[in-house]
């Protein structure tokens, strides 16, 4: 985008064109005064303090955009006197119990207050009784404190999607008519907004049906909010806050640990809350409250460290899964270069086979967009992915990008669900078969490619879908009527034509599309719609998911793939399956099948290494350790150690083993430069946020480019098509491993998912057999969903839904009601 | 004293009497009539009159400095910063610390740590609360960063003891609630300066 | 030696025997010891009433076992020798000090006589004498001794290998050489008129009522006497040897549990025999008729009182002044009142 210059307060800025004058100020370092405005989402216009005047007239800074030669002034009288006036309003009534709130002194209303000087009172009013509720198992919101800025309300429009919370009537009493004539102008329209309204579940009910993200509770001001846990048990500047990286899936967000001692009792460190940079990244429940799985031991066991190191020596398979580091995933390679152990890991296994099909394809080592690029895109299709369950930063780039860039969606899956279509009135949502996922891709290409760049197969056998039939459609059409009218005053007679509406038949050929039916959509009514969903599109971004990854025919999908990228303007974003699995795909060689003992860590074997602490040696939790992560943004983060661990760690064992370095963070400057890695040391790696936005974590990963080859691809298999009783392999939203599962405040618990139907029709517990096996589970409700598959939970490494599933996501069972 | 002498530090020159010691003796001759005249003079019996008379005003006349101090104590200045006391509210009894946090944080022997939780009337409960009177330098922070008066420097100094276990808890230190009625008021370190009204800005109450 | 009974009563008394020597021996260590402790119980209530204070309170009713916590924690403490000291003299220099201090008291008459009843077995019929030795030179024995007394002091302070107790010894010797010569001179002159160097001799030429008193006869002499006593006894104003504000302990400053206790006893019981000399020479003496006997008790305990007396009231002076005092005033005084009293009982 083009840069425009402006000045503020006669100091001059080149800023982005088409940017918020408070955005642009704030990538500048100037302050603007601000309550209500989020970064990333829509203005509310809720609190009107960020009045500035621009070009002589009073506009709003979040909600008017740069012009070139803009001139801005931040404060002038009168606007100060808005400001002052808007700021005494906020204070009428609001309890003066600072001393108790959780905000404890990072509070923007007591900020503001004492930025422009509010000393004195001008204005009253009587209050209202507002109740303190809990919203949730984790939201806990206290109405007396809120000041209806309305954050928490975009914030779960906007970016989460959830839309969960709106502002709701709470009959305050009126404002005395004679201030609007009297007080600032603004100040009085803020006041009688606030006056009437406060927050509430926007269901209707006390309660609200959401994700239980609590990014309300980050972005909340004041005090009001907050998570139910943390309600009066810290206060913040207690807290030691430790930078790190979230390890519960692929997003790789970044966050706070506010780390103190537990108790007068009991000294020892422990995670009160975990909190985030809200204006850049969003968290999702599990990062939020999903925080205290630490394995808290106390001494080195040095026996069981001996028979570990033993174990390893003799292993023939170590097994683990991919919340791990890249600094220990390094410390495998180099062992299994060392001594030939094999390494597997079967979710990071077929991310790294779909993921070199698709460098081979397309002549690039990775896919071409990160998440933050496909929220600036405004065409957003996702296929292969339950959005909603699968990772919440996929989920909230789709949704950013129909609230915010005016967008539109296409949403491919085989499990019905309402909440995306919500997402924006240009969402189309195709439940289509088990199995048509390349059907899917196909209609991509279709849609988008340009058919001079596709393979003439390919042509061919998109346009052996395309049918022409002929069909009777009413339209109204505008006919041009003339008339003689006589003005009965002057005796004049005028012709008058006229515009009038007329229904017409008409015959017209239709082109109806047989990729559209065979995907489960009427063609021609998506013809329509997706004529309206292109207009002013300029960019597109495809996201898939997991599914495509364990589909039978994988390799074909990702030249598919490769080839969406090479003849459209469509650009790619892969979700890997689990939290580091994009860098076990890189840093190791996987092998496919276990042999001889097994040494496995965080996973089942012979002789466990775990962090969960319930192994044979006990490690160190992701809290607990230093080291990188690499998230799904293509970009290679720190995390550190929130919490004390005195027992051994992996590096321990290599040390033993191989020559290993002091330290794990030592090995950082050993990930192989060949996949993308950069040499740098840990400590030099920054981890956070600058004032413009940019994302200054880690580096991103080199995209290394090969020569592409041509690209051959198979038709669609229809034969892969699944029908019957399918279960499909899929956590609960905040459950992405045992490690979510160990924190108390995630509550969703293992069992198989069902739509509010399916589920009556299950009854409370079903035994599902799959080929080689059956299980036992409850069968758990969930509104969201619709249909008939099911979906049972993968997070406990201990049922071993892997096995039950092998390569794939969905399976055919039989259920049957225990 | 007003606080005009207070700030004078130039005490030499104003508050002393000078002694007249009289001429020093220039000759032999003057010294032994010195001598003579402060022999016979009796200067020296004034000496033995004065610590007799101090002897029977202490036995007969109870005139004895003396405080038998474990047994009975001298009252202290209310700005003594001695071990600290949470006071209660005199009309509830309930304790008056909210658990604001501001002493632990101001503390600069950080020896202040306090639990807090959400309790059942949707109010911060302190649960438990405790000073480590092994480090407490006695500085009067905490007494005078409370916005409540809840804590303050009550009258107990003495502070030695056997055990650190001996130190306070937050029963130890609050006012035992039978004993409200004699809970003083605290007007001490930290405590609401008396033209604290003036310098407050009243609200609008219009209903 | 060959002792006498008291004067007048000589046909009527029982004759000394060893027996009795030795009991009264035992009874004026034994009881003069005890003295000397309860002197300093006594000294530290006194100054403690003149300071308005209580003094020792809590051991025993008043503060009397004090005392006996006293002694306790004396005996109990590590007796210390410095390394450089010269270590027979440091061990036995309190010794002289306490052994002089009791040898002197063994020509002072103490207590009234008397037989210890038939029916106490073995020692039943004893006599026991006032005095244990009535020796005809009594008062020149007891000062002699007293002054030997100044050894220990002297010594204690040179062998100590300590700068205090250097300058506490040259300050001992400085007050010897003052204090002796005016002792000698002052009691010269009720001699003269006694007639006599026996304390029994001075005792019984008072007998006469308060009028036959030498301090009528003699004033001067008393004052003098009473001067170089305080002196004497290292009591202020004449605490040179061990002004703490000077020379941190002075002789004494190395001396710790029982041996510096001994110094204390030493002068403990010097300022008795001090006392009693004074009140057997220039205030009467004893009685032997009836209660008699009890008014030694109350004179010698005035002096005991008036040292603790002028303790309280007076600072103590510089050694310079000490001997300026003594050599150029009371001595020249003293040489006159017995120059007049020699003209006196010329005439």
């Amino acid at each position: 985008m083009g840069k425009v210059n402006i000045k503020i307060d006669g100091k001059e800025y080149a800023v982005k064109e088409g940017e918020f004058i408070l955005n642009a100020a704030r990538a500048n370092d100037v302050f603007i005064p601000a309550i209500c405005y989020l970064t990333r989402c829509s203005p509310t216009l809720a609190c009107r303090i960020c009045l500035v005047e621009a070009d002589g007239k009073q506009v709003y800074a979040c909600n008017a955009k740069v012009k070139d030669g803009m001139e801005v002034t931040v404060n002038t009288p009168n606007i100060l006197e808005e400001r002052r006036a808007i700021m005494e309003v906020y204070d009428v009534n609001h309890p003066l119990q600072c001393g108790v709130c959780d905000k404890s002194g990072e509070c923007e209303l007591q900020n503001y207050t004492l930025e422009l000087g509010v000393d004195s009172q001008s204005y009253t009013i009587q209050d209202t009784k507002r109740e303190t509720t809990n919203w949730s198992s984790v939201l806990h919101y206290d109405a007396g404190l809120c000041i209806v800025c309305e954050r928490c309300t975009t914030a779960c429009k906007d970016m989460i999607g959830d839309a969960a919370i709106t502002t709701v009537k709470r009959g305050g009493e009126a404002l005395d008519k004679g201030l609007k004539s009297t007080m600032p102008k603004d100040a009085y329209a803020m006041w009688n907004k606030l006056q009437k309204s406060v927050i509430a579940p926007s269901n209707g009910t006390e309660f609200t049906n959401c994700s239980d993200c609590g990014e309300c509770v980050a972005v909340c001001p004041v005090g009001a909010l907050s998570s139910r846990d943390f309600v009066y048990t810290s206060n913040a500047w207690d807290l030691k806050r430790t930078p790190a990286t979230c390890a519960h899936c692929s997003s790789g967000c970044q966050i706070y640990y506010e780390t103190k001692p537990a108790s007068i009792e009991d000294r020892t460190e422990k995670i009160f809350r975990v909190t985030n940079e809200w204006n850049y990244v969003s968290l999702c429940g599990a990062g939020r409250f999903g925080y205290d799985f630490e394995n808290r031991v106390k001494e080195k066991d040095e026996k069981a460290f001996s028979k570990a190191v033993e174990a390893v020596k003799n292993a023939g398979t170590i097994r683990f899964n991919s919340v791990i580091t890249n600094e220990e995933a390094m410390m495998l390679q180099t062992l299994k270069e060392k001594t030939g152990v094999k390494l597997v890991n079967p979710d990071a296994r077929v991310f790294q086979k779909f993921l070199n099909a698709y460098s081979v394809a397309s002549g690039q080592s990775l896919y071409s967009l990160d998440f933050k690029d496909v929220m600036a895109t405004d065409f957003v299709m996702s296929v292969g992915s339950s959005l909603r369950n699968d990772n919440p930063n996929a989920r909230y780039a789709f949704n950013n990008v129909q609230k915010m860039n005016k967008g539109a969606g296409l949403y491919f899956h085989p499990v019905g669900d309402n909440l995306v279509p919500t997402f924006g009135k240009n969402v189309e949502v195709f439940t289509h078969k088990v199995g048509l996922e390349e059907a899917a891709l196909y209609l991509i290409l279709d849609l988008f490619a340009d058919e001079s760049k596709l393979p003439s197969d390919v042509k061919e056998y998109l346009a052996s879908f395309k049918s022409t039939s002929t069909k009777t459609v009413k339209e109204k059409v505008m006919k041009s009527v003339t008339e003689t009218v006589v003005d009965k005053e002057t005796g004049e007679s005028k012709e008058v034509t006229k515009k009038v509406p007329v229904m017409e038949e008409k015959e017209v050929t239709v082109e109806s599309n047989g990729l559209v039916e065979l995907l489960g959509k009427s063609s021609d009514t998506f013809a329509t719609t997706f004529e309206k969903m292109m207009k002013k599109k300029e960019s597109f971004s495809l996201v898939v998911g997991e599914d495509l990854y364990f589909h039978a025919k994988a390799e074909n999908i990702a030249r598919l793939i490769a080839l969406i990228e090479t003849a459209s303007s469509v650009s790619v974003a892969m979700i890997p399956p689990k939290t580091n699995s994009l860098g076990v795909a890189l840093i190791c060689e996987l092998d496919d099948e276990a042999t001889g003992s097994t040494v496995g860590y965080n996973e089942n074997g012979d002789f466990t290494l775990s962090a969960l602490g319930r192994g044979d040696l006990d490690m160190p939790s992701m809290n607990q350790q230093e080291g990188t992560l690499t998230n799904m943004h293509k970009r290679v983060t720190p995390t550190n150690a929130a919490l004390e661990y005195h027992g051994y760690e992996l590096n321990d064992i290599m040390k033993v083993l191989i020559d290993a370095p002091r330290e794990t963070i030592d090995w950082t400057v050993k990930l192989p430069v060949t996949k993308g890695f950069k040499a740098v040391e840990f400590d030099s790696l920054p981890n956070g946020y600058l004032n413009d936005g940019t994302e200054n974590r880690g580096y991103t990963l080199e995209t290394v480019k090969t020569d592409a080859e041509e690209i051959a691809v198979e038709k669609v298999d229809e034969s892969m098509v699944l029908d019957g009783e399918i279960v499909y392999r899929c956590n609960p939203q905040r459950q992405f491993n045992d490690f979510s599962d160990k924190a108390h405040e995630i509550f969703e618990a293992f069992g198989l998912y069902a739509s509010k139907a399916r589920a009556e029709a299950l009854g409370a517990k079903v035994e599902i057999t799959f080929d080689n096996r059956s299980i036992v589970v409850d069968v758990i409700e969930d509104e969201r969903m619709e249909g008939d598959i099911v979906a049972l939970s993968d997070f406990k490494s201990s049922q071993d839904v892997y096995a039950l599933f092998g390569e794939s996501r969905y399976k055919n069972v039989t259920m049957r009601k225990v | 004293m007003g606080l005009e002498q207070f700030k004078n530090r130039n005490v030499g020159t104003q508050n002393y009497t000078k002694l007249d010691v009289g001429v020093k003796p220039a000759t032999s001759m003057d010294q032994f009539k010195q001598v003579v005249k402060r022999t016979f003079k009796g200067e020296l019996f004034v000496g033995l009159w004065v610590t007799l008379r101090e002897m029977v005003n202490a036995l007969f006349l109870d005139k004895m400095h003396t405080v038998k101090y474990p047994f009975e104590k001298m009252p202290i200045s209310p700005r003594y910063r001695a071990i600290h006391d949470m006071l209660r509210l005199l009309e509830s009894g309930h304790y008056r610390c909210i658990g604001c946090g501001l002493c632990e944080k101001i503390c600069i022997s950080n020896c202040i740590s306090m639990d807090t939780r959400y309790d059942e009337n949707q109010r911060k409960e302190v649960t438990e609360y405790t000073i480590n009177f092994g480090r407490c330098i006695f500085c009067g922070y905490c007494a005078e960063v409370c916005p409540e008066l809840a804590i303050v420097h009550g009258q107990r100094y003495e502070t030695a003891s056997e055990q650190r276990a001996s130190f306070s808890l937050f029963e130890d230190m609050l006012t035992p609630i039978d004993k409200l009625n004699l809970q003083q008021e605290y007007d001490g370190f930290g405590a609401v300066s008396p033209n604290a009204d003036a310098n407050i800005k009243k609200t609008p109450l219009a209903y | 030696m060959e002792t006498t009974l008291a004067g007048h009563a000589m046909e009527t008394l029982p004759h000394v025997t060893w027996l009795g020597v030795l009991i009264k021996a035992v009874i004026i260590l034994a009881v003069i010891s005890a003295i000397a402790g309860f002197g300093t119980f006594i000294e530290r209530k006194v100054l403690a009433f003149m300071q308005r204070r209580l003094g020792p309170m809590h051991v025993g009713p008043f503060g009397l076992l004090q005392l006996a916590a006293d002694g306790i924690k004396l005996f109990t403490k590590e007796d210390i020798v410095p390394q450089n000291a010269n270590r027979f003299i440091f061990m036995i220099a309190p010794i002289i000090t306490a052994a002089t201090a009791f040898i002197a008291l063994s020509a002072v008459p103490v207590f009234p006589d008397f037989t210890i009843p038939e029916f106490i077995p073995l020692l039943g019929g004893t006599f026991v004498p006032s005095i244990a030795a009535d020796l005809n030179i009594g008062i020149l024995f007891v000062l002699g001794m007293m002054a030997a007394g100044l050894y220990g002091p002297l010594l204690a302070g040179m062998s100590q290998a300590n700068k205090w107790g250097i300058i506490g010894a040259a300050r001992t010797a400085v007050q010897f050489l003052s204090y002796e010569v005016v002792t000698g001179l002052s009691i010269l002159a009720p001699i003269m008129l006694v007639g006599s160097l026996s304390f029994v001799d001075f005792n019984d030429y008072q007998q006469g009522g308060i009028g036959s008193w030498l301090i009528w006869q003699q004033p001067v002499a008393f004052v003098l006497f009473l001067i170089a006593g305080f002196a004497e006894t290292n009591r202020t104003p004449f605490d040179l040897l061990e002004h703490e504000a000077e020379v941190v302990s002075g002789y004494a400053t190395e001396y710790s549990g029982m041996r510096w206790g001994m110094f204390f006893i030493g002068e403990y019981a010097n300022m008795i025999t001090v006392s009693i000399i004074a009140a057997v020479v220039f205030l009467g003496g004893y009685s032997v008729e009836g209660i008699g006997w009890l008014f030694i008790i109350l004179k010698v305990a005035f002096f005991f009182f008036l040292m603790l007396w002028v303790r309280a009231s007076w600072p103590h002076i510089r050694p310079d002044q000490l001997m300026w005092l003594c050599w150029k005033v009371l001595m020249p005084i003293a040489l006159i009142n017995i120059l007049i009293t020699a003209i006196v009982i010329l005439l």
